[in-house]
């Protein structure tokens, strides 16, 4: 890599779309995960052909470049591991259009998701993948990660979302990608190779979504349980019955435990939450739908069942999964809540297994973490409580990771559900998809030759992301 | 070099930022840059650097500390119950210490314009300014950046060098810009916000045909008694059929300014209405921090009121 010509990027971006100060590239060499690095240079580019331009130039230069949208990722997808230029791309933020009558929307990257979703709401629609983080996420990010939410049981991820996508590859060409149609069957999808990209293959500048009405109504129900595996077999036999729940959470009691003792919630310390949402137009539609919920629930174990249409009621019985995150900062002191292996998927079966799985291995390794997640769409998530001034507490947090990804491949389940490989999941996906590897790089390759874009991901991960990343608790 | 280690003491509370972002929306000063470094999350990451030595404290880093308004709104929304502000507040001091004394949002007097009338030292609730040695000066860490001493300074030598918007010629660059000809053709009216009290709309989107059909516009203030009556003329100048003033309720107000601005919009009415302009059209309403309901019906209420009045300029020209 070269020396950066930052009188070349503030011609191209202008004067204040150039930051260099050392303050701002130690703050841009980290996002929600437990990574760092330290970029040469932070660019915010305000057109397409401003990307285009810079593109060109970092391909000659072959300096890496990293877009970054809020930095909210988990993983590490946007810490700059080779230095480099981080692509800020918060100032590509305009809604370019929305046709409700073609049934899509216009944006460009930067818009953060719950913009978006305001200004959908007068049209009567939602943009649906909607992250727990959609307060600060961007379109590119959500794309790059494959983001998804509690709603994507019913309603689908960022993949199926998208229609079409301007992409602007390294060496600066713009292609146009996928179509405004919600049917194409006009060759490879290559759109669809942006989705879980994680900003390896180009940048995207521009996006086509789809969107989908807002339900009239919405009930929530909430069943406990005092074994995890019946809540685990229920979630089984509840998706497999042909029930259609908008939402189907689980939570489980360390994470009840967190709820009651950060929030003083009050919720009975059982081994398990359920929640299960049904939505449409009407009644008719809905109560069967819950009714169902209810009889296999029941069938299972489940009691104290409460079902409500009410709005009101809705967040309250919401709350042990709304306060869940943010009680894991503060289930003790001591303990800070880290981003690892954060989240996977399991075929509904194994869901229950899994979850008991999660917790023998933290007790085994002297650990406290909890086991979430979108259950309807396969998803768990975990977080590992941690004394982080403690490097025995570091090497238990990587031995426990190995295990759990080493349980999840053995059960047929995958890396990431949702929150992406980035840097520390980085071994845990090349074992996975070890046979695939080298058609993966290929693929990047053609894409962009050079191995500008956002190198050290994903296939080219670190194995070991404890020895081979710097960790933002360690001095440096 | 200065002593950062003495951050030592927060380090668990930056251990504990989980770095989600929940308290970037909530920042006016993020908001109006949209630079990592410029919200409550990329300001918690530069202490982590000062204190683990990544970082070197400099006038650079001094600046985006005391670049804050004082809303609290981060520490509020902070899923992680991160006590920000009084982190903040440590590492200022340490920074000043260190010889970085850098202005960022705090009021500072220009000495060659200043009359010595003290308006400014009595006016300031925080105790941030003081007379000495022949001159005002302004406590950097005591500060809230309000700006009711410029509000109160008959020679206008008082100013806030940063005022990410909410400077009074920003706010009047905005309204000049929505009611640019025939831009936004629905615009009808400017709803000045108080900071601290309750504000809407998009975290950073830009939707133009938004824009376009809407009838009105929020604009941000540090705190409602820094709206001018030279401000709500100038907005009505504009091309306005109204100004909203939204502020405090005057018991929670910490600076004065909801009581102030309510006076001087009392005392803008009655020369107004000599001319013909119906007091509809300069209201204020009070709404508490937390209560975007409460926000969205005081700006319909005032918005019926002002589509029923019509356009102000055409009436008074009839
Ligand atoms: C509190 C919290 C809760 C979360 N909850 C969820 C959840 O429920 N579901 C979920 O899926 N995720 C969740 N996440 C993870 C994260 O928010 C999502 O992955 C989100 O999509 C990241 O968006 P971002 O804009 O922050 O992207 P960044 O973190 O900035 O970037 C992520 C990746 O996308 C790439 N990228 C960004 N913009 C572009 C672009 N324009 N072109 C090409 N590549 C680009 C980057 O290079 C990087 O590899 C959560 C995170 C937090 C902190
Ligand atoms: S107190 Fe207000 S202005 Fe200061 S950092 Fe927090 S949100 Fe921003
Ligand atoms: S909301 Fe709290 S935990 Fe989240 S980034 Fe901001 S300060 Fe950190
Ligand atoms: S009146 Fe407000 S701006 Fe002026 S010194 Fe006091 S706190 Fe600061």
């Amino acid at each position: 890599m070269s020396d950066i010509n930052f009188e070349k990027l503030k011609a191209i971006v202008g004067e204040a779309g150039v930051l260099s100060d050392p303050a701002d590239l130690y703050v841009y060499g980290s996002d929600s995960s437990v990574h760092e690095g330290t970029p040469h240079a932070i660019v915010r580019p305000q057109n397409t052909g401003q990307v285009q331009q810079l593109l060109r130039y970092a391909d000659e230069e072959r300096i890496p470049v990293i877009p970054r949208g809020s930095g909210s990722g988990m993983c590490g997808q946007a810490v700059p591991v080779r230095g480099g230029i981080i692509l800020d791309m918060k100032a590509m933020n305009r809604i370019l259009e929305i046709n409700p009558q073609d049934g899509y929307c216009r944006v460009e990257p930067g818009v953060v998701d719950d913009d978006l979703n305001r200004a959908l709401k007068p049209h009567g629609v939602f943009y649906p993948p909607t992250p727990a983080s959609s307060v600060v996420a961007t379109i590119g990010g959500e794309i790059a990660n494959n983001a998804s939410g509690t709603r994507s049981v019913k309603y689908g991820a960022a993949r199926d979302a998208i229609l079409a996508m301007k992409v602007v590859l390294a060496g600066g060409e713009l292609v146009s990608l996928g179509a405004t149609t919600r049917v194409a069957a006009s060759g490879y999808p290559l759109e669809r190779l942006m989705v879980g990209s994680e900003g390896t293959l180009g940048v995207i500048v521009e996006a086509t979504l789809r969107f989908v009405p807002i339900p009239k109504l919405r009930c929530l129900g909430i069943a406990m349980f005092n074994v995890l595996g019946e809540a685990g077999d229920a979630i089984s036999e509840i998706m497999g019955s042909g029930c259609q729940p908008s939402m189907l959470e689980l939570v489980d009691k360390v994470a009840i435990t967190a709820a009651n003792k950060a929030e003083n919630l009050g919720l009975p310390e059982v081994e398990a939450i359920l929640l299960f949402e049904a939505d449409g137009l009407a009644k008719e539609t809905i109560d069967p739908e819950i009714e169902k919920f209810r009889t296999i629930c029941e069938r299972h174990n489940g009691f104290g069942l409460e079902f409500s249409y009410d709005e009101k009621e809705r967040t309250r019985i919401f709350a042990a999964r709304s306060k869940l995150f943010p009680s894991l900062s503060k289930y003790d002191e001591r303990l800070a809540s880290t981003s690892l292996a954060d989240d996977m998927a399991v075929p509904f079966s194994k869901m229950a297994e899994t979850a008991n799985k999660i917790h023998e291995i933290a007790e085994r390794n002297g650990l406290v973490m909890t086991a979430y997640g979108h259950c309807g769409a396969g998803c768990m998530h975990t977080k590992i409580l941690m004394d982080t001034e403690k490097g025995t507490q570091w090497e238990a947090a990587q031995r426990a990771v190995k295990e759990i990804y080493e349980y999840v491949l053995s059960v047929g389940g995958t890396t990431s559900a949702e929150h992406g490989i980035g840097l520390s999941k980085a071994g845990a996906f090349k074992r996975e998809k070890a046979a695939v590897l080298d058609l993966m790089r290929g693929i990047k390759k053609v894409f962009d030759p050079n191995n500008i874009m956002n190198p050290g991901k994903l296939m080219d991960g670190p194995d070991d992301w404890v020895g081979e990343t710097h960790l933002r608790y360690q001095k440096s | 070099m200065s002593d950062m280690s003495k951050l030592e003491k927060w380090k668990g509370a930056l251990n504990k930022c989980i770095r989600c972002g929940y308290c970037y929306e909530h920042c006016p000063i993020y908001k109006s840059t949209r630079w990592e470094i410029d919200s409550p999350r990329g300001k918690l990451i530069l202490l982590y650097g000062l204190l683990s030595g990544e970082i070197e404290p400099s006038e650079y880093v001094a600046g985006k500390l005391m670049e804050c308004f004082h809303c609290g709104r981060c520490q509020k929304a902070c899923s992680s119950g991160v006590p920000i502000q009084d982190v903040y507040q440590d590492a200022r001091e340490l920074l000043i210490e260190a010889g970085f004394e850098v202005p960022g949002t705090t009021s500072q007097t220009d000495a060659d314009v200043c009359a010595l009338c003290l308006n400014c030292v009595r006016m300031c609730k925080h105790e941030a300014r003081s007379f000495v040695d022949g001159r005002i000066v302004t406590d950097l860490l005591k500060c809230q950046s309000c700006g009711s001493c410029l509000d109160v300074c008959p020679k206008q030598g008082v100013t806030i060098g940063r005022g990410f918007g909410t400077n009074p010629d920003e706010l009047e660059r905005e309204v000049a810009a929505f009611f640019a000809d025939g831009r936004n053709p629905e615009a009808k009216a400017i709803v000045f916000s108080c900071g601290w009290s309750n504000y809407p709309g998009m975290q950073t989107a830009n939707y133009e045909p938004d824009a376009a059909t809407a009838e009105y516009k929020v604009l941000v203030t540090v705190c409602s008694g820094r709206i001018r009556s030279e401000t709500i003329l100038s907005t009505l100048d504009a091309g306005a059929w109204g100004v909203l003033v939204v502020s405090c309720p005057e018991e929670d107000c910490e600076h004065g300014g909801s009581p102030r601005v309510k006076a001087r919009v009392e005392a803008l009415l009655k020369p107004l209405a000599a001319i013909g302009v119906d007091p509809g059209r300069v209201q204020v309403a009070e709404v508490a921090q937390g209560n975007p309901k409460k926000f969205l019906e005081v700006t319909q209420a005032f918005m019926k009121d002002v589509r029923a009045l019509g356009p102000l300029l055409a009436r008074s020209e009839a």
